[in-house]
Order: structure tokens, then C-alpha cells, then sequence
């Protein structure tokens, strides 16, 4: 009877441990950092892997399609930093100037090839309502 | 209406203060009368909440703009059932109708147990007492949607309107599941604390919750199918699931209420694995709210997510709560929750539904890691490191390849101790038939791993079902010569979690089915000119034409392309690209399916170039898709054939009438 507790034990054990190893293995092989543009550009040469994921607003004006429109080039800003995206698919709906966009894909010579653009719905759910300056109006 | 509204939220959070009030003072002094208030109590707070929440609905429909929330979520133009979707549109309505599910659920409880399980009603009164607290004041604090428009704010008279892309009928199904399903698993959870805390740790409080817990695990499949519907017909990438975090969440408590539904087997048979039962339960009910919480907070950036609010810390602390509550009454009853039976035999029934414990636990445990790796690789190596899709597809295929097998595996396992007669008597025919599913596979030319295992598993299943049941008709034709199709009949109503199960685990045999499909998938981007064809997969696909039309709120670009295959027609695809004209002419693209048996033709306009007439198209030919719905249609009678009383207990109840 103690022995067939044991022989339980090890089994849940072995499974608990296979498991731990194949996420673990799947993990580091699959993973994605997720930068800033200044990240990427610093320590570009620091990591191992040449995969990223980057979010970021589309630069007013920057949007550029491919004649055939199948691919587009922009810029993606965040702050005072500049990344030119290229992306071949078609593009989300709400893809346009000035809208939050999550992308990865790889970095090559200062250009990131995207191959995955997604818009971030944060603004899809929930529109601004713009108030008007309530300061301004209160006077001194 | 607005007024009505808010007050009777506030009233509700008054009555279910009292309630937990009138709940203590009972725990203190045992007099019936306190507990009996306390159940009243709850029940007024459910039934305000209600009050509440159809005040908004009317708010929505008569479009009183002087709401902020009917602003944002509804406009004139909104169709009269997508202003009833609205109710769940945004953060504000979504919380009261979270509420509302609760109240209701709350007064079925009340209601039901009025007579029953006495001992343990106030202790689940409590549990959910607090649970409602919590979101009464949130909603009230942070997100009351009844809260006016700012003064002077600018905004259209006429509302912002529904977003369109959750102008979708799907979209007026699919939440009210998943909160349904979300929501009741409150009523097991409230029923497992109130074993512990009452010392009632016999198999009492899993019978009363059987099916408490079999709707809210209904509704979440359902939930979270239809939300894989709705992103398949409606976001045009072609597929239904993403491994967002949002989905994610839903998908997470519903793996350890599965796990939960098979355990709680063993509990009824053996009286074993209670400590283990009643952890799976609480981590369910945790996780329903730590989804919650990640939907709610923003820290996950998502698809699905709402903007990100002081909401995160609220529910965070919450969360903490449940779980270091759980923990301390867990350790307190540590000792009485120890089984005295003991596993038997590797090759059992028991351990088969352990082997299916353990591995849809490693399944949560996998998407729970992938999902809260962002944070936690942020937490410890000070980089936000992602895993998409690809670390899901990888970690999960194997793992529901086992799950496959254990589907198969389980049901021909004897109770205790199979012998190996048994053995070769239940598993030579599936066996054999698996390994001629293999070779035709291998074949007909497939050579990737997973689609051919998957296909030998899959026959595995099905021949093991048709054998047991099969055996099982046999044996009542013989004792008691019934025909046929009495004889089902009488056997499944004899067993009703049995059969109800096995039919489930059909559903899921064809969902797999879909989910192989999904390696067969192809997919091109292309342009083209009017009267240009391109080929895929045998079939020709040509551009007839392209033409607007104009619709009450939007304006469409229509793109006609006429499908054919060894020349004969098959359909004509028309995919839109429309502009809704009420809401900034934002852009929403019009998915065209034509589902044939075995795939689905999919098409997807991404809009015309002006210069060279050409229209830009997104093509797919998608394998086995319709097996997942059809899986999810199963999935739902075989869950319903489990919840139905059986005929020997409505007999039972007539009796007692």
C-alpha cells in the first residue's frame, strides 16, 4: 500500500515537472520583448533575438501603401522617437493617422518588418468626450 | 428614470450592508429571525439592483442624452437592439449588469433553498452578500452609469453611437453568456465555503451545487464560443481565436471548472479528493474574478480591453482577499478534508479522471503563465517580455492531444481496477480503427505530427463512445428486451451525467476536428481589376465588380466575386468595406462566408485603389471550421441531457407532492 502511494507520488511529480520544462522551453524559445523605440535602438545589439513587439502612435501623415496596397510603410512615434514600419497584409479598419498601434515583427537595418498590426481597441470601446476648459471660464 | 435608477443602486448597497449586518449578528447569537432578515435583505438588494438595471435599459432605449453613458454607448440612429446591447457596451453598464446576473442568481438561491440546506444557506447568503458589496460600491464610486453629462460638454445630441463593430447579433448573445456563466460560479463557490466554515464536508454541498455548477460552466462554453463566432464572422482575419488576454480570462476559469466537474465524480463515488475539490472551486470562482480584473484594469494591454482605470487597484485588492481567505479556511479544515480511501490501480477509472485533473490543470497553469508573462517577466528581469500565439499553439497542441487521449482512454476504464481481459475486450476495436484513421491520414498525403495524431485519437474516441454505448443498449435489449430506442432512452435517463458527459465529449471531438482543420488553412492577399481571377485551393475566384451603396447609417463598398471549381459555379461572395456615416465615417469591413460541409470561403475587401480600379481582397479557404460550431451545438444538448432531471427524479418529486 505505501509503496503504491509512493509510485502515485513520483508519477504526479514527474508530471508536474514535465510540465514545468515544456512551458519553460516554450517560453524562452517563443518569447517576444516588448520595447520601447529608445530600448530598441540602445540595445539593439544586446539582444539575442531580433523579434519584437512595439506599441506606439502612427505618425500624422506618414502612411504610405504599396501601389498594389497589399503593404504599407510608416513611422511609429512614442514621444521623440521615430521607427519606420514596414508591414505587408491588409491593414485593420481602424488603422489610420494618429491611432495606437501594437506591431511585431523584425528589426532589420532601421526598419521594422512587421508581420503583425493590430490597432489598440482601448479606443474602440471607449470614446473621449472633450470638455471645454473649465479654467479658462472661471476667470480670476 | 435616471433618478430611479441611481437610488435604487444606492439602496440596494444600503440593503446589502444590512444584509451582511443582519448575517453576522446571526453567526453571533444563532437566533433564525437575524438570518431570516439577512436572506431578505439580500434578496431586496438583488431585486433593486434589478429595478436599477432595467432603468438603464429604458434610459437606453428612450436615448436620454443627459446621460453620459447613453452619449457614449447609444445614439438615434443605433437599431432599437443594439441600443439593448449597449447595456454591456461599456465599463459602467457592464458592471450593473454583472450586478444584475448576480441578483439573479442570488434570488434563485434564496428562492430554491428556502427549504433546503438550511445549515449551510447562511454561510452562502454571506459569501455572496459580500461578493454583491463589492460590486455595488465600485459601480457606485467609480462607474455609476448613471452619472450626468459634464456641463457644456461638447458632444453630438445624437449620441456617439454602438461601436459597429459590436453592432453584431452575436454581439447580443455572446456577453450576456459569458457573465452568465462568469457570474454563477459564485453559487458553488458561496456552497464550498459554507461546507468548510459549517464542518458539513461530506459530499452534501457538491450534490446541491451539481447543477450550479453545470449552468454557469454552460454558459461560459457558450460565451466563449460565441465570442469565437463573433470574431470568425466579424474581425476578418479569418480565424476565432487569438490567445488574447481577454479571452484568455474567460478560458482559464472555465479549465478549472472543467477540471472541477470531473473531480467532483470521485468526491460522490469515493469521497476522495475533497481537499482537492474544494481548492479547484475556489480557484474558479478567483479566476472568474481575476478576469474580471484584467479586462477591468488595463495592465494587460489587450484587444478586448476597456480603458484602464483606479478600477485595477479595487479589484486587485479584492482578489487578494479571496484568495487569502480561501487559503486560511482551507488551512483550518486542512486535517477533516483528508480522504481515507486510497487510489487503487494506475489502470482505473479514478485515476483516469486524476490523469484529466492533472492535465487540464497543466493547461490553466500554461495559459495563465503565457497570459501574465508580460508582468512577471517585467516584475523580474525588468523587460516586458510578450508570447503570442505561437507559445500558446505550441504549449496547448500537446497538451490536448493527451487531453484527446484521456477522452478515449477514461470511459473504458473499469472503477478500481481494470483487469487485462477488460482491457483488450475495450480497447482492440478503437485501437485498430485509430491506427487505420492514421494510415488513411498518412495516405491521403498528410505528414504533419499533430493533424495525424489528432485524427488517429479522434477515431479512438469516437469508436470507444460507440462501443460503451452500444454494449450499454445491448445489455438492456437482452434483460429486459426493450427495442432500440427505448432502450437508449431508458439508459441514458438512468444515467443522465454519464451520457450528458459522453455527448459533451463529442462536441469536443468535433471542435478538435476544426481545430486540425486550422493547419489546412490558406490564405492569400491580393489585388484585383474587375473581370481578374485568382486561384486557390481549386477554386477560381473573380472580380465581377465593385459598387457603393448607401444604408440608413453607413455607406458600403461592395465587392462582387463570383466562385467557381472544376467550372461549375459555387457562390457568389459580396464583402463590404463600409463607412459608418453616425460615427466619424469609421471604417468596419464586412466579412463574406459561404460555408460548404467541409470548408469555408472567406473573403475580406480592404478597399479599391482609384488610380488602377484594382480591389484589394483578403481570400481564405478555412477547413472544418463549421466542426466547431457544430461541436459547440453538441457540447450544449449533451450539457442539457446532464442537467435534466431524470425521470426516477421527477417521479421522486411527484411523490413527495
Amino acid at each position: 500500500m505505501k509503496s503504491h502511494r509512493m509510485k502515485f507520488a513520483v508519477l504526479i511529480v514527474a508530471v508536474a515537472l514535465i510540465t514545468f520544462g515544456w512551458i519553460t522551453i516554450g517560453t524562452s524559445e517563443e518569447e517576444v520583448p516588448y520595447v520601447s523605440i529608445a530600448e530598441l535602438l540602445e540595445k539593439q545589439d544586446t539582444w539575442k533575438q531580433n523579434r519584437f513587439r512595439l506599441g506606439g502612435l502612427v505618425e500624422m501623415g506618414s502612411i504610405t501603401y504599396s501601389p498594389d496596397r497589399l503593404s504599407v510603410d510608416f513611422v511609429m512615434l512614442q514621444g521623440d522617437h521615430r521607427l519606420p514600419v514596414h508591414y505587408s497584409g491588409l491593414t485593420p479598419d481602424m488603422f489610420k493617422d494618429e491611432v495606437e498601434v501594437i506591431i511585431e515583427g523584425e528589426y532589420q537595418n532601421g526598419v521594422l518588418y512587421a508581420d503583425n498590426l493590430m490597432t489598440k481597441c482601448a479606443s474602440r470601446y471607449e470614446v473621449e468626450i472633450t470638455q471645454p476648459d473649465s479654467d479658462a471660464s472661471q476667470g480670476i | 428614470m435616471a433618478l430611479l435608477g441611481s437610488t435604487s443602486l444606492q439602496l440596494a448597497l444600503a440593503f446589502c450592508g444590512l444584509t451582511l449586518f443582519l448575517n453576522l449578528a446571526y453567526f453571533f447569537n444563532r437566533d433564525l429571525r437575524f438570518f431570516l432578515g439577512a436572506q431578505r435583505g439580500l434578496m431586496a438588494s438583488a431585486a433593486l439592483i434589478l429595478v436599477s438595471t432595467l432603468a438603464l435599459l429604458h434610459q437606453l432605449m428612450v436615448s436620454n442624452f443627459d446621460l453620459e453613458y447613453v452619449v457614449r454607448y447609444s445614439s438615434t440612429a443605433t437599431p432599437t437592439m443594439y441600443k439593448f446591447a449597449g447595456l454591456w457596451a461599456g465599463m459602467e453598464g457592464s458592471l450593473l449588469f454583472w450586478l444584475a446576473i448576480l441578483g439573479v442568481y442570488a434570488l434563485l438561491v434564496s428562492y430554491l433553498n428556502r427549504t433546503r440546506n438550511r445549515p449551510l444557506m447562511p454561510v452562502v447568503n454571506l459569501v455572496m452578500g459580500i461578493v454583491m458589496l463589492f460590486f455595488l460600491v465600485v459601480t457606485i464610486l467609480f462607474e455609476n452609469p448613471f452619472t450626468p453629462l459634464p456641463q457644456g460638454a461638447m458632444v453630438k445630441t445624437s449620441g456617439m453611437g454602438l461601436n459597429p463593430l459590436l453592432q453584431h447579433p452575436v454581439m447580443l448573445i455572446h456577453p450576456p453568456m459569458l457573465y452568465l456563466g462568469y457570474v454563477g460560479f459564485v453559487v458553488p463557490f458561496a456552497f464550498a465555503v459554507a461546507a468548510l466554515v459549517t464542518r458539513r464536508l461530506d459530499a452534501t454541498w457538491i450534490r446541491s451545487t451539481r447543477r450550479w455548477t453545470l449552468i454557469p460552466w454552460l454558459f461560459l462554453a457558450v460565451g466563449i464560443i460565441l465570442g469565437g463566432r463573433w470574431a470568425y464572422v466579424e474581425l476578418g482575419w479569418g480565424g476565432y481565436w487569438a490567445w488574447d488576454p481577454v479571452e484568455n480570462a474567460s478560458f482559464l476559469p472555465w479549465l478549472t471548472g472543467t477540471a472541477y466537474l470531473h473531480s467532483v465524480i470521485i468526491q460522490e463515488k469515493k469521497n476522495m479528493l475533497r481537499l482537492w475539490n474544494v481548492i479547484l472551486i475556489m480557484a474558479t470562482f478567483t479566476l472568474t474574478i481575476f478576469g474580471t480584473y484584467l479586462t477591468r484594469s488595463g495592465i494587460l494591454s489587450s484587444v478586448h480591453a476597456f480603458a484602464g482605470t483606479e478600477l485595477g487597484a479595487w479589484f486587485f485588492g479584492f482578489v487578494i482577499i479571496i484568495i487569502a481567505s480561501c487559503v486560511t479556511l482551507v488551512l483550518l479544515r486542512k486535517d477533516e478534508l483528508v480522504s481515507k480511501n486510497r487510489l487503487e490501480s494506475f489502470t482505473s477509472r479514478e485515476s483516469g479522471f486524476l490523469f484529466n485533473n492533472m492535465i487540464f490543470l497543466a493547461l490553466a497553469l500554461a495559459v495563465l503563465w503565457g497570459t501574465m508573462f508580460p508582468i512577471l517577466s517585467e516584475a523580474v528581469r525588468g523587460t516586458k517580455i510578450t508570447v503570442g500565439s505561437p507559445y500558446f499553439d505550441r504549449i496547448t497542441t500537446p497538451i490536448g492531444m493527451l487531453l484527446l487521449l484521456l477522452i478515449g482512454v477514461g470511459p473504458l476504464l473499469a472503477w478500481r481496477r481494470t483487469s487485462i481481459g477488460t482491457m483488450r475486450r475495450n480497447f482492440t476495436l478503437p485501437a485498430v480503427v485509430a491506427i487505420i484513421a492514421l494510415a488513411v491520414g498518412m495516405l491521403a498525403g498528410i505528414r504533419r505530427v499533430y493533424p495525424l495524431l489528432s485524427m488517429g485519437l479522434i477515431a479512438f474516441v469516437l469508436v470507444g463512445i460507440a462501443v460503451e454505448v452500444v454494449r450499454g443498449v445491448q445489455a438492456r435489449r437482452r434483460s429486459g428486451g426493450e427495442s432500440v430506442l427505448v432502450a437508449l432512452r431508458n439508459m441514458v435517463d438512468k444515467n443522465r451525467s454519464r451520457y450528458g458527459g459522453y455527448t459533451v465529449h463529442l462536441g469536443i471531438l468535433f471542435m478538435f476536428v476544426g481545430f486540425a482543420g486550422k493547419a489546412f488553412t490558406v490564405e492569400q492577399d491580393m489585388t484585383l481589376k474587375p473581370g481578374e481571377s485568382a486561384y486557390l485551393k481549386g477554386y477560381i475566384f473573380t472580380l465581377d465588380r465593385h459598387y457603393q451603396v448607401e444604408r440608413s447609417n453607413h455607406v458600403a463598398l461592395v465587392a462582387d466575386i463570383s466562385v467557381s471549381r472544376h467550372d461549375k459555379p459555387v457562390t457568389v461572395l459580396k464583402p463590404e468595406k463600409r463607412a459608418y456615416t453616425d460615427q466619424n465615417d469609421q471604417p468596419n469591413s464586412e466579412v463574406a462566408i459561404y460555408s460548404r460541409p467541409l470548408e469555408d470561403l472567406y473573403a475580406v475587401v480592404g478597399g479599391v485603389n482609384a488610380e488602377s480600379n484594382g480591389v484589394v481582397l483578403k481570400i481564405m479557404v478555412n477547413p472544418l471550421v463549421q466542426m466547431v460550431w457544430l461541436g459547440g451545438i453538441i457540447l450544449v444538448l449533451g450539457t442539457l441531457v446532464a442537467i435534466w432531471p431524470s425521470r426516477t427524479d421527477r417521479r421522486l418529486k411527484e411523490k413527495l407532492q
